[in-house]
């Protein structure tokens, strides 16, 4: 018998909640970008958002984020949501991947929207949370009458998985 | 001199991190010249600092280069994402040649969809551009410029003989 040998790599959860946070933000980024939507707020309060995502998807208390387009006819529309699948400990992906290039062929899709139009992120979860600055309570915009569509999983860590629906 | 430095991003660094490590490389590196202030270096790159973040968890570093022209330095400085970021063998020192310096520019690239975020970000910063970066040769003498024209006559005549 020949002799084998195995490696075996160590991620932590901070690496998965590090990892799928850069994605979904810079997926974020992208999309108001593709919409032409004023993303100064996005940018401005980055540094911010992007500890209390990671903190959540680390705490596993994060279930999604939902960014929503605020047309000025009062539409909401569309809605894009961003659900965090945690898996088992050391059962999940091994390593971290990112389908950017399908993101890209996707976003090409979306629906324009009117100028003006503005922008909330919206966080729901599945446990009691950690207080984050600059986070509060809000309420989701009805999302009845819009229909879905599902890219699927745009991200994939050691401890959970990032997807993405588009309702418009 | 073409230099090329790979930054880990995330899991490694989250983006507004790496875009710090990318500042302090930059910032070191031209920090060993007398020509120019370490403090501006610094001021600049934080200015860019919200446009370098979005560049930077979209994935767009690691395809296109954040291009630094300080003659005779001339720095391409990508990023590497997902596993290769974990176990990537990083060189974040100062890149040689920053003490004969006497101007930069960094130029960031455009990609699609976030370019003109990027032109508007960069609008008020001098030592920023969102122009195509030259091309080398463009850094260097007269007497290189007069070889590549040299070249591409050549070249030129070489596909004449070839019709």
């Amino acid at each position: 018998m020949s002799p084998t040998s195995t490696s075996v790599s160590t991620y932590t959860r901070t690496q998965t909640a590090t990892y799928l946070t850069d994605v979904v933000m810079g997926t974020i980024a992208d999309i108001l970008a593709d919409l032409k939507i004023d993303v100064t707020v996005l940018y401005r309060d980055w540094k911010q958002d992007e500890a209390a995502l990671a903190a959540w998807i680390e705490e596993e208390s994060l279930q999604q984020v939902v960014l929503e387009c605020h047309q000025p006819n009062g539409t909401v529309a569309p809605i894009i949501e961003f659900p965090v699948a945690y898996t088992e400990s050391g059962k999940g992906d091994a390593t971290f991947t990112a389908d950017r290039a399908a993101l890209a062929r996707y976003r090409a899709k979306l629906e324009r929207v009117p100028a003006g139009t503005t922008y909330g992120l919206i966080c729901t979860f599945r446990k009691a949370r950690t207080a984050q600055p600059g986070w509060g309570p809000a309420t989701r915009a009805s999302t009845e009458g819009l229909t879905s569509l599902k890219f699927g999983t745009l991200a994939a860590a050691p401890h959970a998985a990032l997807s993405m629906r588009y309702l418009h | 001199m073409q230099r090329h430095r790979q930054v880990a991003a995330a899991p490694k660094r989250r983006a507004s991190d790496t875009w710090d490590a990318i500042a302090e490389l930059v910032g070191a590196t031209l920090d060993r010249s007398p020509h120019i202030a370490a403090s501006d270096v610094t001021a600049e790159m934080e200015s860019a600092s919200a446009i370098g973040r979005a560049l930077v968890a979209a994935g767009h570093l690691d395809k296109y280069a954040v291009v630094v022209v300080a003659d005779p330095i001339y720095l391409n400085i990508t990023t590497v994402s997902g596993s290769a970021a974990t176990d990537l063998d990083e060189d974040l020192g100062p890149v040689p040649g920053g003490a004969t310096a006497t101007g930069w520019t960094v130029f960031l690239p455009t990609p699609d969809p976030v370019g003109d975020a990027v032109r508007t970000a960069v609008a008020g910063l001098p030592h920023f551009s969102a122009d195509e970066p030259p091309g080398e040769t463009m850094t260097k003498s007269a007497s290189s410029e007069e070889a590549n024209a040299l070249n591409l006559d050549a070249l030129a005549q070489r596909a004449q003989e070839r019709m």
